[in-house]
């Protein structure tokens, strides 16, 4: 197996909302190794944007990190992010080590500046000394690289499409090359051929090597399978779920997963012989979680135990599922 | 820049001069129909006034009544006065001045004009840059003491009206302490000129009126942009920034830069309320300039010079409204190059 | 329900000093006059003189009392405040939900006209018809100030309605066949009312200020006292320059203190049910 390259320990990451606990993030365990695409899914809701402000210690309030690690390795030395300041992980990790595709990329950028001068803004911070041409000469190759015209850097954020804007914020979220990289939700909020030049951009940035490592998080399953390998299931704040995409697509453990890859929108050959199907009721409300599984109120195979007791994630045939069935 | 760029700007002014133009004829509508509308109209009532008093000196008062009845048109159909009207205020005509015949209104209103904006303007700017600052500041560190001081001294501060400010600080400041000259625009018995003794002594006598509407002005500002700021902090660019490693000085800037946008426009439109307010305090403190000529307008039913006055203080604030517009449209790319509002 | 709701406001500190401090207010223009019935009118005292145990805010130049003065000058204000308050408030509540709910030329004409108010200074026009107003009853007052004063309002009502009306229920409600008014009132008009109140508390302030403007430049209210008039006299009379303090102090206090309060109360208000802009 390969060296990892960011993991997380028992994480709880909880937002603070008047006296109360919203508990997005429950004992999270992950691996992320070296030259893996690693898929999250879940509802919207199930705390994959928390997720991935945990993995990079994001923490603003009135997200809190309760408990757990947070560890980039580097070079053969491992870095405790959790550790670290909002000074110390802006100036030597953020952007450098780490960097991430926003959910929201349409606005990720700063409206009322050229594109060309954000970036200058970013390679400001990170280098002394700067030299203005050789640097756009770079980032124009960049942009190229990902699809668009190297002139766009010259226009302001409003002037570019969707699909556009969602790539130049590819280009300038990796400039520095990255060694791991958070894609949330990248294609959501694009029309389907859109998505899927975004993807081939994304995989790209992989195989030449820009990014070693990506965690691609997504509601959707059919997008997740044409990039990742790996698939971590989360619901209500808890990874139900991590197996081989061949393996979940085959035979889902999870009764969730099961809900989720059945309810697929796009049609994928497997998936439309079964019918369509959807998960029956909505997600619980954070704050207070129903006791034991926390998908137990909308499960079809509940047993006695789930309403008692935490299902823990533990191994069955090599894949990891955290359900009372198995 | 390129010449495609420049259409949706063009197309931004016009849309803003053309509706500035059209409410600025409806106002000096208002203007003209006001005195016949309300009942007993109080302008053939001052007309015949001024005839009853025709005993003292005759040959005046039948001069003046001949001038105003032409000015007013009395006794023509209310179309041709109102054409009339119109035709003459746009060429800057309002009328004679009863008080001050027979002195044209525009006379009278030039010479004190320039004493109002000195005074408006530079306060309103000041104020306008120091209570964005702080507002930014404020919200930046929300919740911090900084943050919850600035905000009740702005809440309290934006509620203080400029004039009573002023009495306060002629009352500390001159009358007290005597640090300060409390009334007038220069001292009694100068004759303004270009000395550099007079514009000290101008800057001298300028001080407090100044301060009473800088520091009654900042607070609203302060608020407002306070709260724009903390918008902002949870804008998607500035946490996509910080986790590009961005220092929180430019993050800041960034923050900052796009919250004062739309204060600029907030500035076209308080300019209204400001001059209102600026208006008093120039009476208070005896300010030779417009307030104090409409005060003087008001105590002797000078008509045609309140109208004037109210003529060209409305065009000033959109000719000022439109300067502000057009800032605007210059600073921000998203109407300079056009995008839709609102989005 | 409503209890619930407004129970996170009774935690704030804020909310809990404005309020009192605005209660204070009010009950010295309700109560004050009746507790201390000395006619403000009658000038019947020596002549400025200071505080004293006779004469706790002193008189002024013609020998009036000045503390009958506040406290009946504090209630007429907030008469003009509460009035202008209602006149503005009516305007705008009609204008705006018209506007959203019917659309477009309606909506456009509507809106016209509102930006073309709107963009009139309030001020000066209130000044120019006042002048032409020979007899200023509190009323009038109230209601030139009110009648200018809606746009802002009559703005933000359409469009947060608009954002309202495309929410799902209220599409369903379009579609169980509601009429407009019963959509308005059902659905639409729960939805603006805490940001209605919040207005509400503005526009007194409006026409507190409004008030004291008008009477400053010498168009207040022909009888009666008010702040404003009391704040008049005291400059006609050259009471500021004269050091006669307790003239124009008291009234501009009662007026600042009066406005900051129920501005403070919008604020505790916002802090409370909008969370991004909540303390702490
Ligand atoms: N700022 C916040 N304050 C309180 N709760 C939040 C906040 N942001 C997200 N949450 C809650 O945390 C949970 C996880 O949210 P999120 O991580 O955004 O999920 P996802 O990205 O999977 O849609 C949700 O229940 C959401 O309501
Ligand atoms: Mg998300």
């Amino acid at each position: 197996m390969n060296r990892p390259v960011l993991q997380i320990e028992n994480a709880r990451a909880y937002y603070i909302v008047e006296n109360n606990y919203v508990r997005a993030i429950d004992d999270i365990s992950i691996v992320i190794r070296e030259g893996e695409v690693v898929g999250i899914v879940g509802e919207s809701g199930s705390g994959k944007t928390t997720l991935s402000n945990v993995m990079l210690m994001n923490i603003k309030r009135p997200l809190s990190l309760i408990d757990g690690k947070v560890k980039l390795y580097s070079n053969g030395n491992v870095i405790e992010l959790n550790k670290l300041s909002r000074e110390e992980l802006q100036k030597n990790i953020w952007g450098k080590e780490t960097s991430i595709i926003p959910q929201s990329a349409m606005n990720a950028l700063m409206p009322t500046k050229k594109i060309k001068d954000s970036i200058l803004d970013v390679m400001k911070t990170h280098f002394e000394e700067i030299h203005e041409k050789e640097i756009i000469e770079k980032v124009q190759a960049r942009f190229e690289e990902v699809g668009i015209s190297k002139d766009v850097i010259f226009r302001y954020p409003f002037e570019l499409s969707g699909g556009m804007k969602q790539r130049a914020v590819i280009a300038i979220a990796t400039l520095l090359n990255p060694r791991f990289l958070i894609a949330d939700e990248p294609t959501s909020a694009l029309d389907v051929s859109t998505q899927k030049m975004v993807l081939k951009t994304i995989q790209d940035l992989r195989e030449k090597e820009i990014v070693k490592s990506i965690a691609f998080i997504t509601h959707d399953i059919a997008t997740v399978r044409q990039i990742a390998e790996t698939l971590v299931v989360m619901y209500a704040g808890k990874i139900v779920e991590i197996s081989s995409i061949e393996d979940i697509i085959k035979e889902p453990l999870h009764p969730y997963t099961r809900g989720l890859l059945f309810s697929v929108v796009t049609p994928e050959p497997e998936v439309k012989k079964r019918g369509i199907y959807y998960i029956p009721g909505t997600p619980p409300n954070l704050m207070y979680p129903p006791p034991g599984c926390r998908f137990h109120p909308r499960c079809e195979y509940k047993l006695d135990i789930c309403d008692k007791e935490e299902p823990k994630l533990k191994d069955v045939n090599g894949r990891k599922v955290a359900c009372f069935l198995y | 820049m390129k010449s495609y760029a420049l259409k949706p700007f063009l197309k931004y002014i016009s849309r803003k001069f053309i509706f500035l133009l059209v409410t600025y004829f409806i106002a000096i509508t208002i203007v003209f129909i006001l005195p016949r509308a309300i009942p007993g109209n109080p302008l053939s009532t001052l007309l015949r006034q001024i005839f009853q008093q025709g005993q003292a000196n005759p040959e005046l008062i039948r001069s003046v009544h001949k001038t105003l009845m032409e000015e007013f048109g009395l006794g023509k159909p209310w179309y041709e006065q109102y054409i009339d009207f119109v035709t003459r205020a746009f060429r800057g005509d309002f009328g004679t001045s009863i008080s001050s015949y027979p002195k044209k209104t525009l006379e009278l209103i030039i010479p004190v004009m320039p004493w109002t904006l000195m005074l408006l303007i530079p306060s309103i700017i000041t104020a306008w840059i120091i209570g964005n600052t702080l507002g930014a500041i404020a919200g930046y560190k929300r919740g911090s003491f900084t943050d919850r001081f600035t905000l009740n001294f702005s809440l309290i501060v934006s509620q203080i009206p400029y004039y009573w400010l002023g009495m306060l600080l002629i009352f500390t400041l001159s009358v007290k302490l005597h640090i300060f000259p409390g009334q007038g625009g220069y001292s009694q018995g100068t004759i303004p000129t270009f000395t550099l003794k007079f514009i000290l002594d101008m800057l001298y006598h300028y001080i407090l009126p100044f301060l009473s509407i800088v520091i009654s002005a900042l607070g609203g500002w302060a608020i407002g942009t306070r709260v724009l700021v903390i918008y902002e902090l949870d804008a998607d660019y500035v946490n996509f920034g910080e986790l590009l490693g961005l220092k929180e000085k430019t993050v800041f800037r960034y923050i900052f830069r796009n919250s004062i946008l739309p204060q600029v426009t907030g500035l076209a439109l308080s300019l209204g309320g400001a001059l209102g307010g600026a208006l008093i305090t120039e009476i208070i403190f005896n300010y030779p300039g417009t307030g104090y000529l409409l005060f003087r307008a008001l105590s002797t039913l000078d008509y045609p010079l309140i109208q004037g006055i109210f003529i060209i203080l409305i065009g000033s604030i959109y000719l000022a409204n439109f300067f502000v517009d057009f800032l605007y449209a210059l600073i921000d790319p998203r109407i300079r190059l056009g995008q839709s509002e609102g989005s | 329900m409503w209890l619930a709701m407004f129970k996170p406001l009774f935690k704030s500190k804020k909310f809990l000093i404005s309020i009192l401090i605005f209660i204070f207010i009010v009950l010295l223009g309700l109560v004050g006059p009746i507790l201390y019935p000395v006619d403000p009118t009658s000038y019947a005292g020596p002549f400025e003189r200071p505080p004293s145990r006779e004469f706790p805010l002193g008189t002024d130049t013609y020998g009036g009392d000045l503390l009958a003065k506040v406290l009946n000058g504090t209630k007429t204000s907030l008469y003009i405040g509460f009035l202008t308050a209602v006149i503005s408030m009516s305007i705008g509540i009609i204008i705006g939900p018209i506007s959203a709910i019917k659309g477009g030329v309606v909506d456009e004409i509507l809106m016209s006209f509102t930006n073309i108010v709107l963009t009139i200074p309030n001020i000066l026009l209130a000044i120019l018809i006042a002048t032409y107003l020979k007899v200023r009853s509190a009323e009038v007052i109230a209601f030139l100030l009110g009648a200018l004063g809606w746009p802002w309002f009559a703005r933000a009502v359409r469009s947060q309605l608009l954002s309202l009306i495309n929410r799902e229920y209220v599409k369903l409600s379009r579609m169980a066949g509601y009429n407009d008014l019963r959509l308005a009132f059902e659905d639409l008009i729960p939805g603006i009312a805490t940001y209605a109140f919040m207005s509400f508390i503005l526009f007194i302030n409006g026409g507190i200020l409004g008030e004291a403007g008008l009477s400053l430049i010498g168009l207040g209210p022909t009888k009666g006292v008010s702040l404003g008039l009391v704040l008049q006299w005291a400059v006609l009379m050259e009471a500021v320059r004269r050091g006669i303090w307790w003239w124009f102090v008291p009234p501009g206090v009662i007026i600042v203190a009066l406005t900051s309060s129920l501005l403070m109360i919008t604020t505790a208000m916002d802090e409370v049910f909008n969370p991004r802009l909540r303390e702490k």
